[in-house]
């Protein structure tokens, strides 16, 4: 009764189209208000100790690391050296472009700023060799998704601090897939491309490739600096944040000289602006996540799953289905805080891996973010390509269909998720 | 007098993000120069235990008040799906009662803490590491939710008498080149 009082509650508050942060507050106040005893001080309090995290400071951190990365320079040397690789292979740049988002995601934690890192110099060069603009922001809006999933990602930080799982596991065990979903998108990328005779670059010389590799290197060493240093127990998820984010800057001001000194203000402005929407939702969403465990609800839900006998195939299909349709309706960061901490004890009664529900989630926010009606990917590639967006919700088919083929395997094979951090032996 | 708090709030939360994260290198960087035996008796007469904790008042000082600023730059994210389909009319007052809540909440919130935050004044508490009076840290509660509840009632002003909200473009990143600057590779073999 109570739990359908919340849910309805919260349903009608989010459908007026008011900030999710303000429709998870307001059901909490009001609940508490009319149904309960809690003492509502205790409510003002929760505001500031929901953030008393430092494993959330990993966020604002990635995204001004990923402010200053999307400013060009990174991009665009990633790009010629995906082309300097795969350009004379069939479709080259938009293999080119596939590879370049996964490069970019693994220094990127947001999927947006892939796409528009990426896309907004590739579509632009793949429109003037006379490829189709549905190709090219197919193939962009698409592989821009892998920025969440790549790490370092911010789903995977909101993941391990809401459910208190290991994000240097949740990273490492990222890995597998995202280069398994890149692999896949190029492949549909290439098949598309031959059938339909797109045109090719001239090979590059080794020469030519070294140099590209050369050029791209302070871009691709914030890569091993990342992930090595979490991995190598050098520094915590946090701190490697911070660090990404003074090496981003280092890099884009001094060494790429992208961005004058002067500019430097409005980019931190810009990415407090991001950072401090998502830290708002994270708070409410810690109310909302407090007045579940205090009314028992997750608990209530894994009692009757397991009273029921269902099992993990059944449990796992519901969870793409109820993922699948948040993600017609709302952002994922706000998908993924409302219902990673309903989902994780049911999750766990059933013992299923936290690492591979959590990447099992991710996956799910990606398809959500390249189909409408709110596939943010999409809006960000159909003002780069200058598309409508039906148009472009066609354009992606091919490979919104191949992220859902594997969006079946990543939550029936565990162990595309869980064997890297297994080998390696993080927990 | 409203440009003054506008320039004030985006100076703030620049230099707390931006404090924060020299903060956490320099915390970061004096941890490894500590493990050089040489620099080690340098080092060791200063101490930065208290970098982290500094660091999450920053960013939760920068969480309230960007929030405010978030509502003035329109990127607090909602469900618009369904009040975009409905007609002009009923749209209007749908989002006009979507706005006053977020101004409701932000009050009741802000008097919550406000309220909390007097309560601590007439104690001695201090955090751990800083050791700075308790209120002064938990004042950003009623600070920030007061200005972001004065910022919801002035874009349901605006709105009110223009009709427009603000809105915010992910796609428009500064600094990224028109197409004419892009990549372009020469040759083109079919």
């Amino acid at each position: 009764m109570n739990a359908a009082f919340i849910f309805g509650l919260l349903f009608a508050l989010m459908l007026t189209g008011m900030p999710i942060s303000i429709s998870l507050g307001l059901t909490v106040l009001t609940f508490l208000f009319t149904m309960t005893q809690v003492p509502i001080e205790s409510v003002g309090l929760k505001l500031f100790t929901g953030l008393d995290n430092f494993q959330i400071m990993a966020i604002p951190f990635f995204i001004l690391a990923g402010t200053f990365l999307t400013r060009g320079g990174v991009a665009r040397r990633m790009i010629a050296f995906t082309v300097s690789m795969v350009g004379h292979w069939p479709g080259g740049l938009g293999l080119a472009g596939v590879g370049a988002c996964a490069m970019f995601a693994a220094v990127s934690g947001s999927s947006v700023a892939t796409v528009v890192a990426i896309g907004s110099i590739i579509m632009p060069a793949m429109v003037d060799h006379g490829f189709p603009r549905r190709f090219g922001a197919g193939v962009i809006a698409t592989s821009g998704a892998l920025g969440i999933l790549v790490p370092p990602s911010i789903i995977l930080v909101l993941y391990g601090v809401s459910t208190n799982s290991s994000i240097g596991a949740l990273f490492i065990a990222g890995i597998v897939p995202g280069v398994m979903l890149a692999v896949m998108l190029g492949t549909v990328t290439w098949f598309v491309a031959r059938r339909n005779d797109y045109p090719r670059l001239p090979r590059a010389s080794w020469a030519e490739r070294f140099r590209a590799f050369r050029e791209s290197f302070w871009g691709l060493a914030l890569i091993a600096i990342v992930l090595g240093g979490i991995y190598g127990g050098i520094f915590t998820p946090t701190e490697a944040a911070a660090i990404a984010a003074v090496y981003a800057f280092v890099i884009t001001v001094f060494v790429y000289r992208d961005l004058r000194i002067v500019d430097v203000p409005r980019v931190l402005l810009n990415a407090a602006n991001l950072s401090a929407m998502l830290l708002y939702i994270i708070t409410n969403a810690v109310l909302f996540s407090f007045l579940m465990t205090s009314e028992q609800i997750p608990q209530a839900m894994a009692a009757w799953i397991i009273d029921r006998q269902f099992g993990v195939w059944t449990f796992l299909l519901v969870v793409n289905i109820i993922l699948l349709m948040a993600g017609n309706v709302m952002d994922p960061s706000s998908i993924l805080l409302i219902m990673a901490p309903i989902l994780f004890p049911l999750a766990m009664s059933l013992h299923i891996d936290p690492v591979h529900l959590g990447i099992l989630m991710a996956v799910n926010m990606e398809v959500g973010l390249c189909h409408p009606p709110v596939g943010l990917n999409l809006y960000v590639a159909s003002g780069i390509a200058k598309m409508g967006i039906s148009e472009l919700t066609v354009a992606v088919l091919p490979w919104l269909g191949t992220m859902l083929l594997f969006l079946v395997m990543v939550t029936y094979i565990p162990q595309i998720s869980l064997w890297l951090p297994h080998l390696l032996g993080v927990r | 007098m409203l440009r003054i708090l506008d320039r004030l709030e985006e100076t703030l939360i620049a230099t707390l993000i931006g404090g924060a994260t020299l903060l956490i290198f320099v915390a970061v960087v004096h941890r490894f120069a500590s493990g050089i035996p040489l620099l080690y008796p340098l080092m060791q007469r200063i101490d930065l235990s208290w970098a982290q904790e500094l660091c999450i008042y920053m960013f939760v000082w920068m969480a309230k008040f960007g929030a405010a600023y978030g509502v003035r730059t329109g990127i607090h994210v909602g469900v618009d799906v369904l009040i975009n389909n409905l007609e002009a009319s009923i749209r209007r007052w749908v989002v006009l009662f979507g706005l006053l809540c977020g101004a409701l909440f932000t009050f009741v919130i802000g008097t919550m803490g406000a309220k909390f935050v007097i309560a601590l004044m007439a104690t001695d508490q201090v955090s751990p590491d800083l050791e700075l009076p308790s209120w002064i840290v938990y004042a950003c509660i009623p600070l920030g939710s007061y200005l972001m509840c004065f910022r919801f009632l002035q874009v349901s002003w605006s709105f009110i008498r223009t009709g427009a909200l603000p809105h915010h473009d992910p796609s428009q990143v500064e600094g990224i080149p028109p197409a004419h600057d892009a990549f372009h590779p020469e040759g083109v073999v079919r």
